[in-house]
């Protein structure tokens, strides 16, 4: 009795997998997208709302040190360790985390940056970039602080 | 004076100097030296290390604070010349079963800098390594310092040392004007005036330079010239008083020796008056001879004139004869009672202190009767046997007769005083006798005086040839008879006087003379 009813639950079971696995994958390359989705933030002083791909890779990449209104440029990204930082590494810097850190390291080392803030959790980042003016980050998604904005990139908040 | 104290001084502060001078210019700059190189090393490798530390720190945890601030502080260094990221590469072989790591110069500051990673620390650069591993990547920093920051305190150092060892000099030359002034100027004021008072001025004063030992010195000096004066004063009062006492000393001596002069002559006429008795009798024999030869000569030639008378020639020439013989005899005893008298005479007078050869058993003899006859005629009851033992070998000794027979007549007179004393008490069977012996021992005669009186007690013996001892009663004796008999025997003579005695038995002086030529 117990085996057949075993049988009879395995049966539905295997027409009520394939449409869930579908839901799931679904599910998976939404997540997954949003995951690979990136916000451009900074304090409300200092970066301009808006700017291009290449003008946020030149500021993230230590090209661009001063803001317009002349305050220092202060990056603060996610640690390559973390998937934000990693993603970051990968669509900004096109670098892998050992090659970001090499990069930075180069940079310092020839005086010609100041190296990025690195963190370990989007709240530090987020806190750090509110009480820095002309501080800049990466994160996933939008900040729910008041001094922080998002800054559209090629017209659109996340790229 | 090889070297004098001024110089002792020099010597001292200039061997001073150099031993300073030797630390300040050459012993320690060197070690000073080293110490900034070895300091300077540390200091590039502990930077090396930071900012090593800093490169793992920021690719481990991409935390660049650490590197940037390490960097920083590197590159602002003056002494700064390069620092250089090197990375290994790792070469496999064909066969990748081996591989190797290759270092190579990933980036330098400043990049005009081109850097071998071969370099090392040179005369003008310092280099340090530090490696590092993170995620199993080897990493190396290779930071260079140069050295002229080192050659400029080396410089300093020099200069310092050059410096020091200047005011050492200066001040080592002050020391030493410092020190000729305060030892070296008071010595040598200390030796002149030291020299002057040894030459008999006194009067000489140092001033006190200094409230040291020096100027203590000068002080005791000064008090030493004092005392000295003051010693020197008193020295010639007392010189003075000496020379006064020496005066009076001098005065009694002469008083002395009058005095001794005097009792030696009284001595000489007590003896004598103990010899006057013996003497008269001396001559009352051969004067008896003269008066009576005299007497039966005067009858002689009265009988020859009655026979002239009557013609007999024959029996006037045989009276002629026996006149002729009794005057002979007359003669006889004159020369004898001359002789006698100059006997006494030779006695009375003073020593000449010649020696001339006498016949000491003909003196001994003489003044043995003599002192006999002396003793009867003042005493008739005295009676004593009197023996000789001469020894006819010994001739003719040089000796002085006068000093001698003294000793002789003194020695005889002593012996017959003690046999009357023992008389006196009148033992029986007692036969006083006095002997004289003389006798040739070797190269000494030998005069021994004996008597058989009571001999000497013991406890006199060592007081009977002091000057004034006497066991006479006051006024019969002057207590210089031995004193007198020792010294003529000892230092006139060179000989020697002896005592043997034994109480109740009798005494024996002994008189030892040297034969001398």
């Amino acid at each position: 009795m117990k085996q057949l009813f075993n049988y009879r639950i395995s049966i539905c079971s295997n027409y009520l997998r394939l449409p869930l696995i579908a839901f799931l994958l679904s599910m998976s390359i939404q997540v997954k997208a949003q995951e690979k989705s990136l916000v451009a933030i900074s304090h409300q002083s200092g970066a301009p709302a808006a700017m291009k791909m290449s003008e946020l890779r030149s500021v993230l990449m230590g090209e661009k040190q001063r803001w317009k209104n002349g305050s220092r440029v202060i990056i603060a990204l996610m640690k390559t360790s973390t998937s934000i930082g990693k993603t970051t590494s990968e669509r900004i810097y096109d670098m892998t985390g050992d090659e970001l850190n090499k990069f930075w390291l180069a940079l310092v080392f020839q005086g010609k940056a100041q190296a990025p803030n690195f963190f370990n959790s989007v709240t530090e980042l987020e806190n750090f970039v509110a009480q820095n003016p002309g501080a800049i980050g990466v994160l996933n998604k939008s900040a729910n602080d008041s001094d922080i904005k998002d800054i559209l990139i090629d017209g659109q908040k996340m790229f | 004076m090889l070297i004098n104290l001024k110089t002792k001084i020099w010597l001292t502060i200039c061997s001073i100097v150099l031993i300073f001078s030797f630390f300040t210019l050459l012993y320690f700059p060197q070690k000073q030296e080293k110490l900034l190189v070895d300091n300077y090393n540390n200091e590039v490798q502990n930077l090396s290390n930071t900012v090593a530390l800093g490169f793992k720190i920021a690719l481990r945890e991409q935390n660049f604070e650490g590197v940037q601030t390490a960097i920083k502080f590197v590159q602002s260094d003056p002494r700064f010349h390069f620092v250089s990221w090197l990375t290994f590469d790792t070469i496999w072989n064909a066969d990748k079963t081996k591989f190797q790591l290759q270092k190579k110069v990933n980036l330098t500051f400043p990049e005009k800098e081109h850097i071998d990673t071969s370099i090392i620390t040179n005369d003008s650069l310092i280099v340090k390594q530090s490696d590092f591993v993170v995620n199993n990547t080897p990493g190396a920093i290779l930071l260079g310092f140069n050295t002229s920051k080192i050659l400029e305190e080396k410089r300093k150092i020099t200069n310092a040392s050059l410096l020091v060892s200047g005011l050492i000099l200066i001040i080592g030359i002050l020391i030493g004007f410092l020190l000729a002034r305060n030892i070296s100027i008071p010595v040598l004021a200390l030796r002149k005036a030291a020299i002057k008072v040894g030459e008999g001025d006194l009067s000489q004063k140092i001033t006190k330079f200094h409230k040291d030992e020096i100027g203590d010195l000068s002080e005791a000096f000064n008090k030493m010239i004092g005392d000295l004066s003051k010693a020197r004063t008193e020295l010639n009062e007392k010189n003075h008083t000496l020379i006064d006492t020496n005066q009076k000393l001098n005065n009694t001596l002469v008083e002395l020796k009058e005095t001794h002069a005097q009792l030696i002559h009284s001595e000489k006429m007590a003896s004598l008056g103990e010899l006057t008795a013996g003497i008269a009798h001396e001559i009352q024999n051969p004067l008896n001879f003269v008066n009576n030869f005299s007497e039966l000569n005067a009858e002689l030639i009265q009988e020859m004139n009655e026979e002239i008378e009557k013609g007999n020639m024959e029996e006037v020439k045989s009276i002629a004869n026996d006149v002729l013989q009794n005057e002979q005899k007359i003669n006889h005893h004159g020369k004898r009672a001359d002789s006698i008298v100059k006997g006494m005479l030779q006695h009375s007078r003073n020593s000449t202190g010649a020696k001339e050869p006498t016949d000491l058993n003909a003196l001994s003899d003489e003044y043995l009767r003599l002192a006999y006859h002396g003793l009867r005629a003042k005493d008739k009851f005295f009676n004593a046997n009197m023996k000789t033992d001469f020894d006819p070998a010994i001739g003719k000794i040089d000796v002085i007769p006068q000093d001698l027979g003294r000793v002789i007549l003194n020695l005889i007179t002593n012996a017959f005083h003690a046999v009357k004393e023992t008389t006196k008490k009148g033992m029986e069977g007692y036969n006083p006798t006095v002997t004289v012996i003389t006798k040739k021992e070797g190269e000494a005669v030998i005069l021994t005086v004996k008597d058989n009186g009571d001999g000497v007690p013991q406890k006199i013996i060592d007081k009977i040839f002091q000057p004034f001892f006497t066991t006479k009663p006051t006024g019969q004796g002057t207590g210089l008879g031995l004193s007198m008999s020792y010294d003529i025997v000892t230092k006139g003579h060179g000989g020697t006087i002896n005592i043997e005695t034994k109480e109740g038995e009798g005494a024996a002086f002994i008189v030892t003379l040297p034969l001398t030529k």
